[in-house]
């Protein structure tokens, strides 16, 4: 056990920014109230947050991962199943990127 | 419980590279095993992690400003869990706070949507958040182990392609959660706000921006939409 004081007190404080972040959001939401409104609005963070994830790794992306992304959506229309489509865009990520690589 | 950590485990095989890749990076700044442990237990948080181990170059532990400047950072890159949090209240709300918070702190952003989609589709068991986030916690230390340890076990982590998980898996399930023409402005200002965000402001504030602009449009234009009846009710099962 090698750990350094300073490294640990480092550590601590990038913790409790840490947990900080995922504690107040919730801890906050305690004094609203849940109107079907609020609810609303809440309900259309998961979908906006994806777009958030996919549209700057898009844009940053090249050819492969535009293509893993078209499949992957094409994927999910046609199988309606979530992990299988995320594994089969991977795939093709992966495919695209060891053929860079070799040509 | 059993449920989200069943659901999580493809998601596990992504964190547990990442957490190769941090391990490696972790070993490289002169971090030990153990220090890089404690900090992936303690912090739970690539991006952060990261942006910390790239400040400690030659080995040397940041100290006084240099320190500040990266707990700043990292509050605005982990700000999204912010949202996270918020949007979970309805859900996490009527449980007792040992329950509640420790489920908080393994959130990850893969069983985050995991969760939410899986409330959508009626789960009510709040374990699975917990049973997901844990199903992520685990690999992660224990990829930051392996890393710390065999350096030459991944050689270019880039060709598996794993890091394009999270965005496969994300493009599937808004194409699963896509609700039709009433989504769509949600999804247009996310897309509009992401961009604005990646190019004007830190890279990892494109998801939250993201997030609040969605969050905002669905606030507005709730009245647009067919209200659920004459008295809004929120547990009516669906």
């Amino acid at each position: 056990m090698n750990i350094r004081t300073e490294f640990f007190l480092f550590i601590l404080a990038l913790g409790c920014a840490s947990l900080a972040c995922r504690f107040c959001g919730f801890w906050i939401m305690r004094f609203v109230d849940i109107t079907p409104r609020v609810e609303a609005a809440l309900k259309a963070t998961p979908v906006a947050v994806m777009v958030g994830l996919v549209v700057p790794a898009a844009l940053r992306g090249g050819a492969v991962e535009w293509a893993g992304i078209v499949v992957s959506g094409i994927a999910m229309k046609l199988t309606n199943n979530d992990l299988l489509a995320a594994v089969i865009g991977v795939a093709v990520v992966a495919v695209g990127r060891s053929l860079q690589l070799a040509g | 419980m059993r449920r989200g950590a069943l659901a999580a485990r493809p998601l596990g095989v992504g964190v547990l590279v990442y957490g190769m890749a941090f391990g490696l990076l972790a070993r490289e700044a002169q971090i030990s095993l153990s220090e890089a442990l404690l900090m992936s237990g303690l912090v739970f948080s690539g991006s952060a992690q990261l942006v910390a181990v790239s400040a400690m170059g030659g080995g040397q532990v940041p100290m006084g400003a240099a320190a500040l400047a990266i707990v700043g950072t990292i509050l605005l890159l982990n700000a999204r869990y912010v949202l996270y949090g918020a949007a979970l209240r309805p859900w996490l709300g009527g449980l007792p706070g040992w329950k509640a918070y420790p489920t908080l702190a393994v959130l990850g952003d893969g069983n985050w949507m995991l969760s939410m989609k899986a409330q959508s589709e009626g789960e009510e068991d709040a374990g699975f958040v917990f049973g997901s986030g844990f199903a992520m916690f685990i690999p992660w230390l224990v990829g930051t182990w392996l890393g710390s340890e065999a350096r030459t076990l991944v050689q270019n982590p880039a060709v598996l392609a794993l890091d394009f998980l999270l965005v496969a898996f994300s493009v599937a399930m808004c194409v699963g959660m896509f609700r039709g023409r009433g989504d769509l402005k949600i999804v247009v200002a996310a897309a509009v706000a992401s961009v604005v965000a990646d190019q004007f402001l830190i890279s990892g504030s494109a998801i939250l921006c993201a997030g609040i602009a969605g969050a905002v449009v669905a606030w507005f234009s709730f009245l647009d939409k067919d209200r659920p009846g004459p008295v809004p009710e929120m547990d009516t099962p669906r």
